[in-house]
Formats: structure tokens, sequence, C-alpha cells
């Protein structure tokens, strides 16, 4: 074990100069769901991980990878 | 209501039910102060109606829990406060009540075999064991969402 979901949401808002309140309400969901995902804190389900992915414009396998 | 003040709204209800939380649990950890310092012998008309604002407060307790809570306020923030973070943190907090409840059994059971345990006292001691665990965990779990940007 000992896998992460890591991702690149923080430096893919900050291309787009979006702030975590912003993407929270383009996807729907609360600022502190997009902190948890953006942090590893929290892993999103997939249906979260693809609406991520569109509204930061990038694919779900650019956003998001496995570590470790 | 637009999305956005229902996304402003949520937020601050969300942390201000973040706080909440552990004092509830406080207030129903004093309730059985109250009813352990009385009980037994506890059977005047004002000692059942404490029995039933514990009971009721420990029911509606169980219930905004279950369903998430926040039933007046409007549907999209009601969504927004139990979005995806908030449905799996309800969950662990169910999972680790669970846990203490049956810890709470375990310690009960041993406890009978030095003393008298009524069933009452059962109930009161393992809801409020179960409850309390499941108000802290939930509590410490949003916290720590909301930390940081």
């Amino acid at each position: 074990m000992g896998e992460r979901l890591a991702n690149r949401i923080k430096e893919r808002r900050g291309e787009l100069g979006l702030t975590q309140a912003e993407l929270a309400d383009r996807v729907g969901v609360t600022r502190k769901t997009v902190n948890t995902v953006e942090n590893g804190v929290f892993t999103p389900s997939a249906t979260l991980a693809i609406k991520l992915a569109g509204a930061l414009g990038v694919s779900v396998e650019r956003l998001f990878w496995i570590e470790g | 209501m637009n999305s956005r003040s229902a996304a402003e709204r949520a937020e601050a209800l969300g942390r201000r039910r973040a706080r909440v939380l552990p004092f509830l649990a406080i207030l129903l950890i004093a309730q059985q102060g109250t009813f352990f310092s009385n009980h037994p012998g506890a059977d005047r008309p004002v000692d059942h109606f404490k029995i039933a604002a514990w009971l009721v407060l420990s029911a509606v307790i169980l219930f905004a829990l279950w369903t998430g809570g926040s039933w007046l306020q409007p549907k999209p923030v009601r969504e927004l406060l139990n979005d995806e973070t908030t449905q799996v943190h309800r969950a662990q907090a169910f999972r680790t009540a669970f846990l203490a409840s049956m810890l709470g059994c375990i310690f009960l059971y041993f406890l009978t075999i030095w003393t008298h345990v009524d069933a009452r006292e059962a109930v009161h001691i393992i809801m409020t064991i179960g409850l309390s665990a499941a108000l802290l965990s939930f509590g410490y779990l949003e916290r720590r969402a909301h930390r940081g940007e």
C-alpha cells in the first residue's frame, strides 16, 4: 500500500487565476472540499475528479496521478 | 438565492457547524452528570422531564447526523452543506461511533461483574458514548477540512 493520489489542482488553478472558492463554485461543491482534495487529505470520487478536471480544462490523468 | 450567495452561506454555516459539534458533545455528556447524580430514585415529574429532554436531544442529534441536518436551509445551501467530503466525514463519524459504542458495551459487561447497572443506566451510557464519539469525530474532520487554503 502507501499509495496516494497526487494532483496539480493548485498549479492549474493558479494558471487560470482561480481561487478555491471560485473553483468550488464551478464544480458545485464547497471550498472545503476543494481544499481537502488539493491538499491530498481527501480522495475524490470519480465524478468529482472528472468535474474538477473539466472545470480546470485538463484531462483527469493530467490532473491526478498515483504516487508511491 | 444565486449560487454565489448559497456557496458563501454554506461556507459560513459549515464553519459554524464544525465549531458547535464539540460543544454539543459536552452538553450531552453534562446531561448525563445530572442524570447520574439524581439516580437512582429520580421519580419526580422534573426528573422525567430531564430524561425526556436528554432523549429528545439525543434523537435530534442522531437524526441530524443521519440526514445531514440543516433542514431549515434552502435546498442549494443544504446540498452544499452535505457535499462529498461532508458525506464521507459523516460516514467516518458513524464508524467511530459504532466502535466506541461497542467498546462501551464491553466496558459495561465487565462493570456488571462488580456492580449492578440497570437497563436505563446502560442505555444512557452507550447512547452518550456513541453520539459523543460521532459528534467529536465529525467536528474534528470538518475543522481539519476547513483549515488552510
